[in-house]
């Protein structure tokens, strides 16, 4: 077992669209980008957000610029213009996210 | 090859004027573009509007009018934007009077026109239009709320019939936001937008939303707001915006100014290039559909990066119309407490305001309670330190929000908590000022409608 911090793997840019939050997942290397394709999944992701999202997580791959997208669904508290939370935007659920440690089995 | 510079001038309505000043003094770009519509921007215009019919443009119009259109006039700069928000005619006359008051001539301000559908919706429903909505397919008749703006994303023809028309400075209404760069490079290029298309005619459309998205939020392409570049080794304070050389074949290399601060790599690109993006194979715009996942960033030296690889396909049918909706209020406070006990002095501050609201006569619809530097910006997912930690802490705030109908409601709540500075958990520190009072709760109402609903004018006002 091998305990890996998402952090050390890759950067992150969110973003809202109405009530879709989105996460832009750019890994720091092509290995890092491969590690993060087979262990973060939008399993992973919509675990780790608890009750911040109450819908769907869709993940797609961008190999040309290794990186993942999440598309959260519900994700923002109905939209930033209905939002009651601070970061109506969304703009740190790219932070969440960068807090996720994932462990990779031998 | 024949290339054409564009700029990346402004992210938001709002946003400082600087660098898009020092582009121009510098001649660094032949167009500057200027972004000021977020989903949210059309509703607060829309309330400008109500207190003044003159008024419903993004007011920072007036700012560049003083200190940057002048100087891009004079160096040959042209200037596009979708800052008339809902009202360009007047953002216009106001531009043409401040230019005029500095002695400018020969100067041609475009508006653009027809996205502004608010006054329509009840005709566009009596004509058949559903207007449901893009993701619960409700028609727009069950909808309880009266509408603050209705709007519709338009695309880049108008732009390019503007520029053509000899436009020194494009005024325009809810056009989207990289359709506002696409517009100049089919004004600059000729490329076909409209017709029987080939693939690479759509290639080369894509391209073109493919750099106005990685402009549209100015500073963020070029090392701001960054985590791919933290810890951010270089000047924040003086970013340069991101340029774009834009090729004739659709291809790029961004830049930004070497005077400036901000960083140009492929990591500030890539970063931007994710922003707000759902499929990136299908990425849905009024111009064409575009395909991002091939995109090829390359970094040609430093703070030179070439942009090239976006695949197109046909345009959608239908435009995205936007509603927003008047819903309510939120009103939000901030308190603070120190050590010793803070945790607990803001978990029984929090108890107190909850017995005082449940003992007034004013209907709350919702309440949400925070802890900042606990959970303020993540609550339900920010992992809680215990208790017996959480109390060693030299200080922990109190954030409440609350949803109401009635505008009254938040001024009751708050000023019925104001007794608990003295009675309640000792040594509290208010911040008055951070809070807000009724701020308007919108919900947006997406819908499609068919093109030929929508009439786009393209009218030139010469100073």
């Amino acid at each position: 077992m091998q305990l890996l911090k998402l952090i050390d793997l890759a950067a992150a840019r969110s973003g809202d669209k109405n009530d879709v939050c989105n996460i832009g997942v750019l890994a720091k290397t092509p290995d890092a980008y491969q590690i993060l394709k087979k262990h973060l999944s939008a399993d992973v992701v919509k675990k780790h957000f608890g009750s911040l999202i109450t819908g769907e997580v869709v993940r797609y791959e961008w190999d040309s610029i290794e990186a993942l997208n999440f598309v959260c669904h519900g994700a923002l508290d109905g939209g930033a213009s209905r939002s009651m939370r601070m970061d109506t935007l969304g703009k740190n659920f790219s932070s969440h996210l960068l807090r996720l440690e994932l462990t990779i089995p031998d | 090859m024949s290339v054409v510079r564009i700029a990346g001038a402004q992210g938001f309505y709002g946003d400082s004027p600087m660098a898009a000043i020092a582009i121009a003094a510098q001649q660094g770009a032949d167009f500057l573009v200027h972004d000021a519509l977020a989903e949210l921007t059309l509703s607060i215009l829309q309330k400008d509007r109500l207190a003044d019919p003159n008024m419903g443009y993004a007011r920072d119009l007036e700012t560049l009018a003083k200190f940057l259109i002048p100087i891009a006039h004079q160096n040959g700069i042209r200037i596009v934007t979708n800052s008339g928000g809902l009202n360009p005619e007047s953002a216009a006359q106001k531009v043409a009077a401040i230019l005029k008051q500095q002695g400018i001539t020969n100067f041609k301000i475009a508006t653009i026109t027809g996205d502004d559908l608010l006054s329509q919706l009840p005709q566009l429903q009596q004509n058949g239009h559903q207007l449901s909505h893009l993701d619960t397919g409700k028609p727009f008749a069950e909808n309880k709320y009266p509408p603050t703006h209705a709007n519709v994303y338009i695309g880049a023809q108008s732009v390019a019939d503007a520029l053509n028309q000899g436009a020194n400075l494009i005024l325009a209404g809810r056009v989207a936001d990289p359709c506002l760069t696409l517009g100049i490079l089919v004004h600059k290029f000729g490329w076909k937008l409209t017709g029987n298309l080939s693939q690479p005619d759509l290639d080369r459309l894509a391209s073109g939303i493919a750099i106005g998205h990685l402009l549209e939020c100015g500073g963020q392409a070029s090392g701001g707001n960054s985590y791919a570049e933290w810890p951010m080794d270089y000047p924040v304070s003086n970013l340069g915006y991101p340029i774009a050389h834009v090729s004739e074949d659709g291809s790029a290399v961004f830049t930004k100014l070497d005077s400036e601060g901000g960083k140009v790599s492929r990591n500030t690109l890539r970063e931007q290039l994710v922003y707000e993006i759902h499929n990136p194979a299908h990425y849905i715009t009024p111009d064409v559909t575009v395909d991002l996942t091939q995109i090829q960033l390359t970094e040609l030296a430093p703070n030179h990066v070439q942009v090239s690889g976006a695949k197109g396909k046909p345009r959608p049918n239908e435009l995205k119309l936007a509603i927003g909706l008047h819903e309510g209020f939120i009103t939000e406070q901030f308190f603070f407490f120190s050590w010793p006990y803070a945790y607990d002095k803001c978990t029984r501050f929090i108890e107190a305001v909850n017995e005082i609201w449940a003992r007034l006569p004013i209907r709350i619809e919702r309440k949400e309670f925070t802890i900042v530097g606990v959970n303020g910006i993540h609550p339900g997912a920010a992992p809680t330190p215990p208790p017996d930690v959480l109390n060693q802490l030299n200080e922990l705030g109190v954030r409440l929000a609350i949803k109401h109908s009635d505008a009254n409601t938040g001024k009751i709540a708050m000023q019925a908590i104001t007794c608990l500075g003295l009675n309640g958990p000792p040594g509290i520190v208010s911040m008055p000022t951070w809070g807000k009072v009724n701020r308007v709760i919108l919900s947006l109402w997406p819908t499609l409608i068919p093109r030929s609903a929508v009439q786009e004018t393209v009218q030139i006002w010469e100073v």
